[in-house]
């Protein structure tokens, strides 16, 4: 956890402290310390406006303000002056829930073919893209074999973040087999869900 | 000796003659923004305002400036003085001197010296039930000049921001002379909120405030949300709380822009109802912002209200 002390300063110092170490490092969890009430309000106020769920303890000139849940804004904010285009400028959020090796009924093989060309065509959605869960059949497709491992592992590298479903993996004997994203439960996924903008279930 | 600073007034008035008294004030402070010529604009049009307060018409200035010359060069000095000049012949003001000395960070500002006549003098305090409030600035500069130090405005936001604080309180002065106006200050360092309750302070009146009829500079709403607001509003709300009462459930990013502190605000005043709509109307046609954003209650606990 990244720790900024701003004991001592007036503000608007602290905030601006603060967003520095953000700009600079990105963090997923802060402890930041402060020594009265404005820069408690304010530090909190800033810490909720890029994402962040603030919760400080403490009084008088000991207060410690940490960020509970990691972010679930990432890096939404417009006016860091950087030229290239931000990750989700918009900031909707879309979750796509993908629950079969194969997308429609009728023809298995088609039907694998269309899963193939839904998974290398998502990344038309561009930065709204946020969450790739994977259940029941369709962890198939993060395993060794997955005709789409390569587009997969690609968008895991640019920063999505790819959740397989834990309790999938081991009915299908697959844990051992997994090559990308991250196990996941079904409370992350409900979770997932809440926070997402849009929710697309395929498969 | 007609007005001290005992009465929390914008300046010092002393009395010459039977129709003569002299209008007297000082302010100078750190830049404000980047640009030397508008630092100075901004500086100057912020001492001249306390004399327009007053009632007063600007005669005589002097500069203070402290400097690091070795730093920063005679060029931005020149260019400092020079749009302090400007604004002191848009003033209609001589500068007849002022005193420099050497400092590591750069302060500029006036002393200001201005003529009104006695009987006209416009007082802080001096509002009647009934009264509306009027106020001819926006709010939210001391939020925006935070957020241009972290880097965070856009240059049309600053551009706007400059302006706006470079205006003189001249053309507004000029019109409510021609209006039986109750009171009038102008809105500075306590904040909307520090400097209405300055005109009520220990006068009995119940005065409602309508935030949703306060005019707020662009993007100054959205650099409160984030928590760039200056220690001063929070220290005006901590002098001033116990005078005031909020709505339930008042937004706390409102009620900071409502303490913010101002450079260079608008005027605020009260007049009767009646006089309202004519007055706005020759304020708007002189190209001043008129927001009735309150009224004087004729009954009620006594205090300020803000809804």
């Amino acid at each position: 956890m990244k720790e900024i002390d701003t004991r001592g300063l007036a503000c608007p110092a602290p905030v601006l402290l603060v967003k520095e170490t953000l700009d600079r490092e990105q963090p997923d969890t802060l402890l930041v310390r402060v020594d009265n009430e404005a820069a408690r309000e304010n530090v909190s106020r800033f810490l909720a406006s890029r994402g962040f769920t603030p919760q400080s303890d403490g009084a008088g000139a000991d207060i410690v303000i940490t960020t509970a849940a990691g972010r679930n804004v990432e890096q939404s904010h417009e006016e860091s002056g950087s030229a290239e285009p931000r990750e989700r400028a918009n900031n909707r959020k879309i979750m796509v829930l993908i629950g079969s090796e194969t997308i429609g009924a009728g023809d298995n093989e088609l039907g694998a073919k269309l899963m193939t060309a839904f998974i290398k065509t998502l990344k038309e959605m561009g930065g709204e893209l946020w969450r790739l869960v994977f259940i029941n059949g369709g962890v198939k497709l993060v395993a060794t074999g997955s005709p789409v491992l390569a587009d997969l592992l690609a968008y895991q590298q640019r920063g999505l973040m790819i959740l397989a479903c834990g309790t999938c993996l081991n009915h299908y004997g697959l844990m051992a087999e997994k090559q990308c994203g991250q196990t996941t439960n079904m409370l992350d996924i409900v979770t997932a869900m809440q926070l997402a903008d849009k929710v697309i279930t395929f498969g | 000796m007609l007005i001290s600073s005992a009465t929390a007034d914008d300046a010092g008035v002393y009395q010459v003659s039977p129709d003569l008294a002299l209008v007297q004030t000082v302010d100078f402070f750190t830049p404000v923004v980047d640009d030397p010529y508008d630092f100075g604009r901004i500086a100057a049009a912020n001492a001249l305002s306390d004399v327009y307060a007053m009632g007063g018409t600007p005669k005589m200035a002097m500069n203070i400036v402290a400097y690091p010359m070795a730093k920063l060069g005679a060029l931005v000095l020149r260019s400092i003085l020079a749009g302090g000049a400007d604004k002191l012949r848009e003033a209609g003001a001589v500068l007849l001197g002022g005193h420099s000395i050497e400092d590591d960070e750069l302060k500029f500002g006036m002393a200001v010296t201005g003529f009104v006549h006695p009987a006209k003098i416009w007082a802080n305090q001096g509002l009647k039930p009934g009264d509306q409030l009027i106020l001819t600035k926006s709010l939210g500069t001391g939020i925006i000049n935070t957020a241009i130090k972290g880097g965070l405005a856009k240059p049309e936001t600053v551009k706007s921001l400059t302006e706006q604080m470079a205006e003189l309180n001249k053309n507004a002065a000029e019109v409510l002379r021609d209006f039986p106006i109750s009171a009038c200050t102008d809105v500075t360092g306590f904040g909307l909120i520090g400097h209405l309750c300055e005109m009520i302070a220990d006068t009995g009146r119940r005065v409602t405030l309508d935030s949703g009829a306060v005019p707020i500079l662009p993007e100054a709403r959205e650099f409160a949300a984030m928590g760039l607001v200056p220690a001063g509003a929070h220290n005006n709300r901590k002098f001033r709380e116990n005078m005031v009462s909020l709505a339930s459930g008042f937004d706390p990013v409102v009620r900071d822009i409502l303490y913010d502190p101002q450079t260079s605000g608008g005027l605020l005043f009260g007049c009767a109802e009646q006089i309202a709509p004519a007055l706005r109307r020759r304020l708007a046609d002189c190209g001043v912002l008129a927001a009735v954003i309150g009224q004087v209650e004729s009954e009620g606990a006594v205090g300020l209200f803000v809804r």
